[in-house]
């Protein structure tokens, strides 16, 4: 579990955009990890995450809650996401390839054990909000942060993992 | 006593990675053997979707100090510009204050709603002055053989300046898409002549029914039925004219 990234944001001047910045180069990975799992292009995942720390900065120097930020930022990527994916759904395909490709090249074959391919027809039988809960938490989110990232109740993520990991582990045991 | 003694569900045992476990529960996970096993189980599964998960996303991704630097650049760009203060006033003159301020703010809605109503409508089509339209020199082969975006991202600062030139002061990005006239799809430039404010959702003639305009238009072209200049011109002079001629309707289709 990656450790969350600490943020102590004075909103004043060049300190809160340092701040932004530090808290830019610690998510931007994963931001863009999770919004190319929606099916977005780096071009546009890019775009976005610009367009988040904007509105993180904006939120900031408001005097916004600095609680749990690393939450507030993969609700608003989210939510941009599936906005940006709406207009653009031809590339919805893409991000689910790794799970979807009924016949991976013999390279894959060879390196790709029965165990994983156990796993990836369980992904593939997931609900999409299911396999997103699954995401965020392997991008370290805690179950609060993505139950406010895909606006569910915390009850509905603990048991959309729960359910998901045990399908997954049946999956890893046969 | 039930409550300390039964097994952990599978809930409450993801629950526990987190913390949110009662005291009690806690105690008995400690003290079991089974829900020790399950929950290890649970982990790895765990583990081996998140090793999964990073290994199939690991697309090389660009290096990111060019888009550091944007932001940097960007944050700088907001941050010389005024943000709102909070001072403190003496609780009398906070009242007197208060009562003026929420004169203003009742005269201000009334402008602002005047406003709406007499310049909403003038976005459904955009102002041939400032957005006459502007293409790309592109031909209906290079066009159609290309996977061009039908949506393109509009740059955050060319965006801020279309509402700018359209006088439209703090936009909500959830009511407009700042739309191209002549769509990339169709050859249309990323140029502001070629851009405007079109609400989505306030008018019967909305941007999500222009895009059906230019999804037809696309299709069109590329079908050879209709010339590429031609469907540019017809988008740029009049687009809901446009949609009424290629749709054969007076009233958007869904």
């Amino acid at each position: 579990m990656a450790a969350m990234p600490v943020v102590k944001i004075e909103p004043r001047g060049s300190a809160l955009e340092e701040e932004v910045v530090s808290l830019f180069d610690s998510l931007r990975e994963p931001l863009l990890r999770y919004l190319g799992s929606l099916g977005l292009p780096v071009a546009d995942g890019e775009e976005i995450v610009q367009e988040v720390f904007l509105s993180l900065f904006q939120h900031l120097r408001r005097g916004g809650g600095q609680a749990n930020l690393r939450g507030w930022v993969f609700r608003v990527a989210h939510n941009l996401g599936l906005k940006q994916r709406t207009r653009k759904p031809c590339a919805a395909s893409v991000s689910w390839e790794w799970v979807s490709d009924p016949a991976p090249g013999p390279e894959e074959q060879f390196f790709q054990g029965e165990t994983e391919r156990r796993v990836q027809a369980v992904l593939r039988a997931l609900p999409e909000q299911d396999r997103r809960c699954l995401m965020l938490r392997a991008e370290g989110l805690r179950y609060r942060e993505i139950a406010g990232t895909l606006a569910m109740s915390l009850g509905a993520v603990s048991v959309s993992l729960a359910k998901s990991l045990a399908r997954i582990a049946r999956a890893a045991e046969r | 006593m039930r409550d300390r003694d039964a097994h952990l569900s599978d809930k409450e045992l993801v629950l526990a990675a987190d913390g949110q476990l009662s005291e009690a529960r806690q105690q008995h996970l400690a003290g079991c053997f089974a829900c020790r096993a399950r929950r290890r189980e649970l982990e790895n599964a765990a583990g081996g979707f998140a090793r999964m998960y990073r290994e199939t996303q690991a697309a090389p991704l660009p290096p990111p100090e060019p888009a550091r630097a944007r932001l940097r650049a960007r944050l700088a760009e907001i941050a010389s510009q005024p943000a709102a203060r909070h001072f403190w006033l003496p609780p009398w003159h906070a009242a007197t204050v208060g009562a003026v301020t929420l004169m203003c703010a009742l005269g201000i809605l009334s402008l602002y709603q005047w406003r709406w109503s007499h310049t909403n409508r003038a976005f459904d089509v955009p102002s041939p002055r400032l957005t006459p339209g502007a293409a790309r020199i592109v031909d209906r082969q290079e066009l159609c053989s290309s996977a061009l975006p039908k949506n393109q991202v509009v740059p955050a600062d060319l965006r801020r300046r279309v509402f700018q030139a359209y006088g439209i002061a703090n936009a909500d990005p959830r009511a407009y898409e700042v739309d191209y006239l002549i769509t990339p799809a169709l050859g249309g430039a990323d140029d502001i002549r070629n851009l405007w404010p079109q609400p989505y959702v306030s008018t019967v003639w909305n941007a999500r029914v222009k895009d059906e305009l230019e999804d037809r238009l696309r299709d069109l072209v590329c079908g050879g039925h209709i010339d590429l200049a031609e469907a540019q011109r017809d988008i740029s002079t009049d687009w809901i004219a446009a949609y009424k001629k290629y749709f054969g309707t007076d009233q958007p289709v869904r």
